[in-house]
């Protein structure tokens, strides 16, 4: 039989022109072969979606139209709004998010993925977040606004007040960085679910229960929570030693594919720097006392800082409160679920891997329940 | 198999994904086996309780362990305040699917993160018969009906769906249903709740995304679809003369061909047994449809070996069980959910992230146009 590689590492598992994440080089490339610093400067968010589902980038025509769809597409249907109220406002976010995206794709009968509905499923994240947000503060959700682009409203839902221009670019700028990347864990399952002949809606609801894991989207908050604890770059020192001889994990560093600086962080890094210029600065000492440590410790191991650190500290500048961060990730990521699945529809062929036996030899007999 | 230059296996076929000790698929042979059981050993002997346990534990309970269990099952099957709330504001024509991912989202949501374990499986499989028999009846514009704590897990699934005792034959034949489906191997929903655990997520996330994967017609998604061309065949003035001019029209023939199987699937031997006992209308069509589907197939690819898969005779089970056909992916998922519980609990004991790798087959990096300068 084949090789065991745990975590299917190293293992090929789709082709792709949606993204790639060159490990080595440390690149990440878009649909369209553009690399990501080189869309940062250029696309907003809906320009970086519509690349994703259509591999080029939209022209302002094409643009305007898209940024009517989604802004026509905001509202929750009666059945995401009941579900919504049905939860307690202290509830997982994510565990509301997928909840709730769950109920406003449910359908009389299984539809096909399409372009319009990534379109409009991209389009309601803000709404759901942006109530989750108000709904921990107390507060009714505020209604989406239509003159207002996704980041800018995704804001909006979740203040109520006016969006300050230079959080919405810091907003805007990390859900472009976030949009796709290869073969993740979220993105594999919605390729996953997609495979069987399933509906969108039920592959990017596995994509969300995938991401809410600490092991990948969980790991922004992880992130923040340790630059809390730490508290002060003059505290970094110490406490990432006695982390260290504690054995716990540093969050923010460690990725399965790059070996090299992650450019998303890079990007994220430099606006750090004015965004939340205080965090920045423990931040900062704390990504050169623990790439110290790492390194002294597993001189072998490539021992960057991954997007998630940098992130952290960007999402906090632009306002979020922490328990979001996740949402966040998903409403930047929702456009790469629904880009592999469309992806995936021109080929599909159910994903159904083998397993190795490690269980008892087959063939004993089982005992009657009175003889047990 | 074909393998690129770069490796890409389609469909991961033939990879291996994870090590296991629940359940092995031994397609040359035919053999299910759970835990080291043959499934023909389990069927008709055990209940489903003792099965899911099995699953679980790794053993078969003893007495006291499975009074336990089923006194666990008992007092979880009612749902919380919010599932409830959220199982009404679905429209009541909406896919039993859509209902059971969303209702089991909305039950088991947390305020923290929960790590997997025993109790949290007990309880998520409790509530799937209540939310599949709650949605039932409203559709049918009847009242919910409570569980009883004095039946076993298939008996309550019925009373509560109509309302009333089933006979034993009824409630014996769902048990055995619910065995034969409870686990099997790496499939695409198990293989969708391993991906989801290996993030270190939630059991009720793992669940969900499971049951978004059971959805497709290409997994779960089809056993309904059986009797619908049952139902065309049966009316057609001549079977085979109909069967052939389908696979002229590259119809699908529903209920046949298995990625591992490369003999009769041993679910399907002993599904057909109870169909000739419980269903003669539907086993005197569905044998010869199978006789001619098989001769067909053969025709065509020789070399491939063309087996009845587990849907063909579950569809003429789950009807003689009274079953509606749009609640039998739904059926299958309450079986299943007792092997994606014990996948997600073995996972997250042996964790590693399951991130594969992709090939680029995009072009070659280039310079993004601004937005004014786009043609």
């Amino acid at each position: 039989m084949a090789e065991f590689s745990p975590g299917l590492e190293g293992v090929v598992a789709a082709e792709t022109a949606v993204s790639e994440v060159d490990g080595e080089g440390g690149r990440l490339i878009y649909r369209g072969g553009y690399l990501i610093e080189d869309i940062v400067p250029v696309a907003t968010y809906e320009e970086t979606a519509y690349l994703l589902w259509h591999g080029e980038l939209p022209t302002e025509k094409e643009l305007a139209a898209l940024r009517q769809q989604m802004a026509a597409a905001r509202g929750l249907n009666r059945s995401a709004r009941g579900t919504l109220g049905s939860m307690e406002s202290a509830t997982d976010p994510m565990d509301v998010l997928r909840t709730v995206v769950s109920a406003q794709g449910a359908t009389r009968s299984l539809t096909k993925p399409s372009l319009d509905e990534a379109v409009a499923l991209t389009a309601v994240f803000p709404t759901i977040v942006g109530a989750i947000a108000r709904r921990r503060q107390g507060q009714e959700p505020v209604e989406p606004r239509v003159d207002l682009g996704h980041a800018a409203n995704l804001l909006w839902m979740m203040e109520a007040k006016e969006p300050d221009p230079a959080k919405v670019h810091l907003v805007d700028t990390y859900l472009v960085l976030l949009a796709d990347h290869g073969l993740n864990a979220s993105t594999f399952a919605a390729r996953v679910v997609a495979s069987t002949g399933s509906d969108l809606t039920s592959c990017v609801v596995g994509a969300i229960a995938a991401l809410k894991g600490p092991a990948h989207g969980g790991a922004t908050l992880a992130a923040r929570n340790m630059l809390d604890k730490i508290g002060s770059a003059d505290n970094a020192e110490r406490w990432l030693t006695d982390a260290h001889a504690r054995k716990e994990r540093f969050s923010g560093f460690g990725h399965r594919v790059y070996r090299t600086y992650d450019p998303r962080a890079k990007i994220l890094r430099e606006m750090a720097k004015t965004a939340a210029p205080e965090l920045y600065k423990t931040a900062a000492r704390t990504e050169e006392v623990a790439l110290r440590i790492l390194h002294e410790a597993h001189p072998d191991r490539p021992n960057a800082t991954n997007v998630d650190f940098w992130a952290s500290v960007v999402l906090t500048g632009a306002g979020v409160p922490k328990e979001l961060f996740t949402t966040l990730f998903a409403t930047s990521r929702v456009a790469g679920w629904t880009a592999h699945v469309l992806e995936s529809m021109s080929d599909l062929r159910l994903i159904r891997p083998a397993s190795r036996w490690i269980g008892p030899q087959p063939g004993k007999k089982p005992a009657q329940l009175a003889k047990r | 198999m074909t393998a690129g230059n770069s490796g890409y296996v389609p469909g991961l076929e033939g990879i291996v994904a994870s090590q296991t000790a629940i359940s092995m698929v031994d397609g040359q042979n035919g053999r299910l086996v759970y835990q080291g059981y043959v499934i023909a050993d389990l069927a008709e002997q055990m209940s489903f309780e003792e099965v899911a346990f099995l699953l679980w534990e790794g053993r078969l309970p003893t007495r006291a362990e499975l009074d336990a269990l089923s006194l666990e099952l008992a007092g979880h099957r009612a749902l919380t305040q919010a599932a409830n709330i959220a199982l009404d504001a679905l429209p009541s024509d909406t896919d039993p699917m859509d209902v059971l991912r969303s209702v089991v989202s909305v039950q088991g949501v947390e305020h923290r993160l929960a790590r997997p374990t025993v109790p949290l499986a007990i309880h998520a499989t409790a509530s799937f018969p209540t939310i599949l028999a709650m949605f039932y009846r409203r559709q049918l514009g009847l009242e919910p009906i409570q569980s009883r704590s004095d039946l076993g897990h298939a008996a309550n699934y019925l009373y509560m769906m109509n309302g009333k005792e089933s006979s034993p034959d009824i409630v014996q034949a769902l048990n055995t249903y619910l065995v034969l489906l409870a686990d099997h191997g790496m499939n695409a929903s198990t293989f969708t709740a391993r991906v989801i655990a290996s993030t270190e997520s939630d059991l009720t996330s793992a669940l969900v995304g499971a049951i978004g994967a059971l959805k497709g017609p290409a997994h779960g998604g089809a056993p309904s679809a059986v009797i619908e061309q049952l139902e065309v065949i049966g009316a057609a003035p001549d079977a085979e003369t109909h069967m052939r001019d389908m696979r002229k029209r590259k119809d699908k023939f529903m209920g046949f061909g298995h990625r591992v199987y490369r003999v009769y699937d041993p679910r399907a031997k002993i599904l057909k047994e109870m169909c000739r006992r419980m269903n003669p209308k539907f086993y005197a069509l569905a044998t010869r449809v199978e006789e001619i589907a098989l001769r067909i197939l053969h025709e065509e690819h020789p070399e491939r070996p063309q087996s009845t898969n587990v849907e063909f005779y579950s569809a003429g089970v789950l009807q003689a069980i009274g079953l509606p056909k749009e609640y039998f992916t739904p059926t299958f998922a309450a079986a299943r959910v007792a092997g994606w519980s014990a996948h997600v609990l073995e996972q997250a004991a042996h964790n590693r992230i399951i991130r594969p790798q992709s090939e680029y087959i995009g072009p070659e990096p280039r310079k993004p146009i601004p937005l004014a300068e786009r043609a």
